[in-house]
């Protein structure tokens, strides 16, 4: 290849990245605006003092922050508490979803073993039941537990994450045995080799490459656990004790007296600790790996 | 390919020392009998099923640990024993009152019931009812003073009390009766406290003791009340019969419901295995007749469209602005999170506020842009773009999160070697990053369908499966899918919620989906393979 | 490597037996938020804190559980120092959404609440299953408006202390309109000049197809259950399809046609259109009373025009029938939240209209009053499960009304049609004796869903019925399942020919079905 062309070549790429460029801007923008425009509504409702979604403008009359007022002083809804809860739950829950999926993954990733494919499947297919009676059963579950290990029961956190972990087990372990299977086995095999055992290579080879992976799942989980109320609300019916979706979800379950401003502005306070983690933890979804790091 | 990997056994066998061996051994043996007296107090209080679900999880981990041969299983023994509790064992006790009666009326056991039955009391004819103060000794032996409406007083001891007459006079000096009050109660009587209302109030066992002749019993009933009550129904443990005391009626006990010939029943019912009626029910249940068609085809639209416009958005996303040379990207990608971090209960009422066909944001802006003003609430298709679009909102950060994270286990020299090759952009997504996304995330598709073939809450919340359908012969909208349109049918139903009825048509509806999926693992079983070893 | 293992394992359960702490150490991390919210809130903070020092001089001797909705829980919040100090009981008041979906979980497994909150025809299924306890008031009982009672009342025993009804009432704006038309027509007429005027879009518009067009359907002569002799609701008896029905189905597609009525149901809609004076007239309940004051639409309730009679819904305390604490939970209900007080402060958080009399007379509140007023001739909403299967079906009918999809007949025929038959699909399993005779005993004839004839069955696998019917020829067949699909004539032929039997004089007759022959017997004495 002449310099020339090489040239020419690099030139029509750059103008190709500029258009490329343009182009990405402006669906950046459309983007923009379709996933922000309700959230705007949602700040806008968070403001106004009357009570109405429909007939809402976009800068309400009479704007102010009364409804915030109401969300933090009223002495029956401890909206910081419930916040706390929720954040002390997520995390918890998190991380202990995280090592029990990302251990058993490993397995299903790295071993073969009789019954490794059926049980996978197994965990999918158990996630498709359409389970309305789950409430019932959990309940009843955790009142058993409860009436054994009182720590363990109803109204307890502890009792509540475990539930939790009860679903940890699901599609997490798919997304985390689909990345893991990406990352080749010669390098597990080659440590092997050298004398390593599996826990060493689990624990030193591929536990530091899955990085983006954990936080995505970390991410997924820590948001799902957040936004549950409808375990969350049967297990734990202690003031002090509720998460905030639970709470949250009390101020429009009135049958007639929904009260929207005060539930928009409790909803966006909520969705604050979600924000931050994502802002903290994105760099870490894509600005992980190379291959060559994989191949090491 | 099973034997590929030896490693496990063999590498497990160097590490065991037998000192380490005797050390897990003890561990193990101190887990499992720390979780067998956890089993055996659930045994004790009689939580069978429950138990059995904890020997199985103390065989499962025991097994992990000490059967080498097992030792996988080590790496998710923990994990599976919280799923077998609180997915399977869920799922199990499901299908179980798919077989029963549970629901509005049968809600209690039949312990339970009796209990109840046996509790309700009536005033005979000739019986009276009382003014009464209670008096309470040490050793919780108990006195009732009563009062009848003509002023007659007397004290009344627990039926079951030996020896003494049963009633007697207020006469101080008698009885340990001490001063009497303007009522004519005993301020004091010897040996026991009066009680206060307070107290009476909170004895939890003065509404169940019966004063007086056994013929004649007198039982408190409320605070202000006691009176000669009599039970009103008599079990015969025998044939599970109730007999009527006041008219001779015995009822029988048909499917956890005491009835009588005549057709009177007993409130409360029991819980209690009936069989294969409810799959019945549903079979020859109006419901089936109706326009199942048009939702069953609906809900495929629904789940595949909702999986193709989150996914596609979301993979868009990330391709485009995964680029670490586009400045920009991180302010971008926060933005366009946003819609996953509000609660789904709030934004899905928010787009049901902008969508208003009168006063909606959105058609404000279309009306005034383009003169069109859509009712979205009211013309089945555009219903359904409108339900469509709010899906895909709502879900496309997640297929976002999700592709940025799977697109970084696609090594980069792929890509590099396909530049060289002169491949597009295009072709380098269409032929190398696509195929390989979905080796990763090929099951979380499958799962996101399930999830929405079986998204009850946004339908519900958003338009409640309207616009109704007129044709139908049952209540059912052209938004309706499956689960919302049964729901309704065994929630909605003539007799209250019937949980059983539900359970039923979930385990139908799960052996539906299972068998799409299984057709779907069919055709998919290639992506494990072709992931191995890229 | 199996150290690890265990290491993991152990970490694992110590994190759990931590976790497990964690509630115990909870009030430690949540009570500094708790006390941030205390600077501002000088007037609304004192009830919480009040508790706090007395809890520790009383040592409460047992507690009772409440579940309320968020806005009784305030209210019932406030009693529990009173409560505590007088009675030496805790009162725990929880705030629950989904009362009575909680409750069914919760209560027969013994976790549930001492009492709960709950509307009237939403307790039905509770008393039904067993769930709450009979309720005595003793002398309160007179101090409560006998309509709530009534409401709260099944098979003859009390339920449930009710605190407020509620029903829709007739608002108009009264900068359009001076004088409540007490007439449709004249409804009709005012709004036809309203619109001519240019003042307002439409005349009138309905926030629902089926609760919250009920009073409109009543003045037609519309109903949905006829009742039988004793007042209650007859489920036999479905009135989606009576001509009142209809009536009002042509009215309001004509109203819509002269663009008096508006054509949308929704809601939110309706609510936001009078609030914007859009319209001069619609119907709602005491709920929108706040919303209509905090916006400042100027406006007033009246009577519905015609005699419109709304449904009406009670709100009420109910007892946990696996309470320990029945006698407890009922002093309380009467000693405590039975007064004019308590009561005047749920009033107050949320207006709806007093069901205790003295607090029913202390109301001042002159909206309220005139909602009470177009609810006096309410009709209680139906308590009975049927209910539950005619919501969607009537509702709809209106929808395809006005969308032009069907004619108002066709529509609410429809409706009554596939109502009916849903009511009677519970009639699976009936064994019916359908014949000329169901007159002599029952309001029906020749109709095998008839609840008074059907037969029971007994032990030895044969069904009875026995009936008391006057001399004369009658005709009589063996229906399964509340309809016709299966019948069995003479002989016990499928479908065969109708059976014949005499009564010679009037007595008892006693039918037995044997449902493998399909041999009907009859038996006079």
């Amino acid at each position: 290849m002449s310099d020339q062309v090489k040239e020419k070549k690099t030139r029509t790429i750059t103008q190709q990245r500029r258009l490329g460029l343009i182009l990405r801007w402006i669906l950046a923008v459309v983007l923009i605006i379709f996933s922000i425009f309700p959230v705007i509504w949602i700040i806008s409702a968070s403001i106004d003092p009357v009570n109405n979604l429909a007939t809402q403008k976009l800068i309400p009359d009479n704007a102010g922050i009364q409804n915030f007022r109401e969300l933090i002083n009223n002495p029956i809804f401890p909206f910081f508490t419930w916040l706390w809860n929720s954040i002390k739950i997520s995390v918890i829950t998190t991380v202990l979803t995280l090592t029990l999926t990302t251990m058993a993954a490993f397995a299903f990733s790295r071993f073969r073993f009789k019954g490794r494919q059926e049980l996978l499947k197994t965990i999918l297919l158990v996630q498709s039941f359409p389970n309305l009676l789950a409430i019932v059963a959990l309940f009843s579950i955790s009142k058993q537990i409860g009436d054994v290990f009182a720590a363990l029961g109803l109204n307890t956190h502890a009792g509540l994450i475990l539930v939790y972990l009860g679903g940890a087990m699901g599609m997490n372990i798919w997304l985390m045995k689909g990345y893991m299977d990406t990352i080749p086995r010669d390098i597990d095999e080659s440590a092997h080799v050298d004398g390593a055992n599996d826990w060493q290579v689990f624990s030193k080879l591929i536990l530091p490459l899955l990085r983006p992976i954990l936080v995505v799942i970390g991410i997924l989980s820590f948001i799902g656990t957040y936004g549950e109320f409808i375990i969350a609300r049967t297990l734990l019916t202690k003031r002090e004790l509720q998460t905030v979706m639970v709470g949250l979800q009390i101020y429009t379950s009135g049958q007639y007296t929904q009260n929207w401003g005060v539930f928009s502005a409790g909803a966006l306070i909520a969705a604050l600790p979600i924000m931050i983690i994502y802002l903290v933890l994105q760099d870490q979804i894509v600005g992980g790996l190379t291959a060559g790091a994989v191949k090491g | 390919m099973e034997n590929k990997n030896g490693s496990i056994g063999t590498v497990a066998k160097k590490s065991i020392s037998s000192l380490s061996s005797f050390i897990t051994t003890f561990i193990i043996i101190a887990v499992d009998v720390l979780l067998g007296y956890i089993t055996y107090q659930l045994a004790s209080m009689g939580y069978i099923p429950l138990t059995v679900v904890f020997i199985i999880i103390i065989l499962l981990i025991s097994a992990a640990f000490l059967i080498p041969k097992l030792s996988h299983l080590r790496w998710m023994a923990v994990g599976l024993s919280a799923w077998l509790l609180f997915s399977i064992f869920p799922i199990l006790f499901t299908i179980y009152n798919a077989f029963t009666n549970y629901g509005d009326g049968h809600l209690i056991s039949q312990t339970q019931a009796i209990e109840q039955i046996t509790n309700q009391t009536y005033l005979p004819e000739t019986g009276k009812a009382y003014e009464w103060v209670a008096y309470r000794s040490n050793d919780n032996d108990y006195l009732l003073w009563v009062k009848d409406n003509e002023g007659n007083t007397f004290i009344a001891r627990p039926v079951e009390s030996e020896g003494d007459e049963r009633i007697f006079d207020v006469v101080q000096g008698e009885n340990g009766i001490g001063e009497i009050d303007d009522d004519g109660a005993p301020v004091t009587i010897e040996g026991y406290t009066r009680l206060n209302r307070i107290l009476a109030a909170t004895d939890q066992n003065l509404t169940k003791i019966k004063f007086g002749d056994p013929e004649k019993t007198i039982q408190v009933r409320s605070p202000s009340e006691a009176a000669e009550l009599l039970p009103l129904y008599e079990y015969n443990p025998e044939d599970n019969t109730f007999t009527n005391q006041q008219t001779g009626k015995i009822y029988y006990d048909r499917e956890g419901t005491w009835t009588a010939r005549d057709g009177t029943q007993l409130i409360p019912g029991y819980n209690t295995v009936i069989g294969i009626d409810n799959f019945v029910e549903f079979a020859t249940s109006p419901g089936l007749r109706g326009p199942l068609v048009t939702i069953v085809t609906w809900n495929f639209i629904f789940a595949s469209m909702s999986l193709l416009l989150t996914f596609s958005l979301g993979l868009l996303i990330s391709v485009i602005y995964g680029d670490p040379n586009f400045k920009g990207k991180k302010l971008l990608r926060s933005f366009l999170i946003i819609p996953y971090t509000i609660p789904s209960l709030i934004t899905i009422l928010i787009w049901r506020g902008m969508l208003n066909p009168n006063l909606g944001i959105v058609n404000r802006m279309l009306e005034s842009v383009f003169g069109i003003s859509p009712d979205w609430f009211n013309v089945p298709t555009l219903a359904r773009i409108a339900i469509l679009t709010v899906n895909t909102w709502l879900g496309y950060p997640y297929w976002m999160l999700v592709t940025s994270g799977a697109l970084q286990s696609i090594p980069s020299d792929i890509y590099e070697a396909a530049e060289v090759d002169g491949a597009t952009g295009f072709q380098r997504f269409w032929r190398i990053t696509l195929p390989l996304l979905l080796v990763s995330v090929g099951p979380l598709m499958i799962a996101s369908f399930i999830f929405n073939f079986n998204n009850f809450n946004l339908i519900y919340v958003f338009i409640n499966g309207g616009p109704p359908i007129p044709t139908a012969t049952t209540t059912a909208g052209y938004t309706d899918i499956i689960i919302s349109y049964v729901y309704n049918l065994a929630f909605a139903s003539g007799r209250g919620v019937q949980y059983g009825y539900a359970s039923a048509i979930s385990v139908v509806l799960f052996i539906l989906i299972a068998a799409m999926s299984l057709i779907q693992f069919r055709f998919t079983n290639m992506w494990e393979e072709v992931g191995e070893n890229v | 490597m199996k150290k690890r293992f265990i290491l993991l394992a152990v970490i694992l359960i110590a994190s759990f037996v931590l976790g497990a702490c964690a509630p115990e150490a909870t009030p430690e991390p949540t009570e500094p938020p708790a006390e941030e919210t205390e600077p501002p809130a000088e007037e609304t903070e004192p009830p919480a804190e009040e508790t706090e020092p007395t809890e520790e001089v009383v040592e409460p001797s047992a507690s009772i559980r409440i579940w309320a909705d968020e806005q009784r829980a305030p209210v019932l919040s406030e009693l529990a120092t009173d409560f505590l100090a007088e009675y030496g009981v805790e009162l725990v008041v929880e705030n629950i959404s989904g009362i009575r979906d909680q409750f069914s979980v919760a209560a027969p497994a013994g976790e549930g609440p001492d009492i709960i909150i709950l509307a009237h025809d939403q307790a039905a299924a509770l008393v039904a299953s067993g769930l709450v306890a009979p309720i005595d008031l003793g002398p309160k009982a007179d101090e409560f408006v006998e309509e709530a009672l009534n409401a709260f009342t099944y098979e003859g025993e009390l339920y449930g202390m009710p605190y407020a009804t509620e029903n829709l009432g007739f608002f108009y704006n009264t900068d359009y309109v001076e004088e409540p038309p007490t007439t449709w027509d004249e409804v009709y007429s005012i709004s036809e000049q309203l619109i001519a005027d240019g003042t307002v879009q439409y005349g009138i518009v309905l926030a629902g197809t089926s609760y919250d067009a009920y009073p409109w359907m009543t003045s037609q002569g519309g109903y949905i259950f006829g009742t039988d002799e004793n007042g209650d609701y007859d489920p036999t008896d479905v009135g989606v399809g009576s001509e009142g029905m209809i009536q009002f189905g042509e009215m309001a597609l004509q109203w819509v046609e002269d663009g008096i009525l508006s054509d949308n149901t929704d809601n939110t809609t309706a609510k936001s259109m009078f609030l914007n004076g859009d319209v001069a007239f619609f119907m709602n309940g005491p709920w929108e009373l706040n919303n209509l004051r905090e916006a400042g639409t100027p406006f007033a309730v009246a009577a519905f025009p015609d005699g419109g009679q709304p449904f009406m819904g009670v709100q009420g305390f109910m007892i946990n029938a696996f309470s320990e604490n029945i006698l407890l939970a009922q002093a309380f209900l009467t000693e405590y939240v039975a007064t004019q007080e308590t009561m005047l402060k749920f009033y107050e958080v949320d207006p709806r209209v007093p069901a205790y009399v003295p607090a029913l007379e202390a109301m001042d509140d002159p909206d309220l009053q005139a909602i009470a007023e177009a609810g006096a001739n309410a009709q209680p909403m139906p308590a009975i499960p049927e209910m539950g299967k005619v919501w969607g079906d009537w509702g709809n009918a209106l929808t395809f009304i006005l969308n032009g999809e069907k004619t108002p007949e066709e529509a609410y025929t429809f409706a009554q049609e596939a109502i009916v038959a849903a009511i009677s699909s519970d009639t699976t399993g009936m064994i019916n004796l359908p014949g000329s005779w169901q007159s002599t005993v029952s309001d029906c004839e020749w109709d095998p869903a008839c609840a008074d004839t059907a037969m029971e069955l007994g032990d030895d696998g044969l069904y009875y019925a026995t009936f008391t019917i006057p001399a004369g020829d009658y005709e009589i067949k063996v229906a399964h399942d509340g309809g016709w699909d299966t019948n069995y004539g003479v002989d016990g032929v499928a479908g065969g020919d109708n059976i014949t039997f005499t009564v010679e004089e009037e007595g008892e007759v006693q039918f037995i079905y044997d449902p493998e022959t399909h041999l009907l017997e009859i038996i006079q004495d």
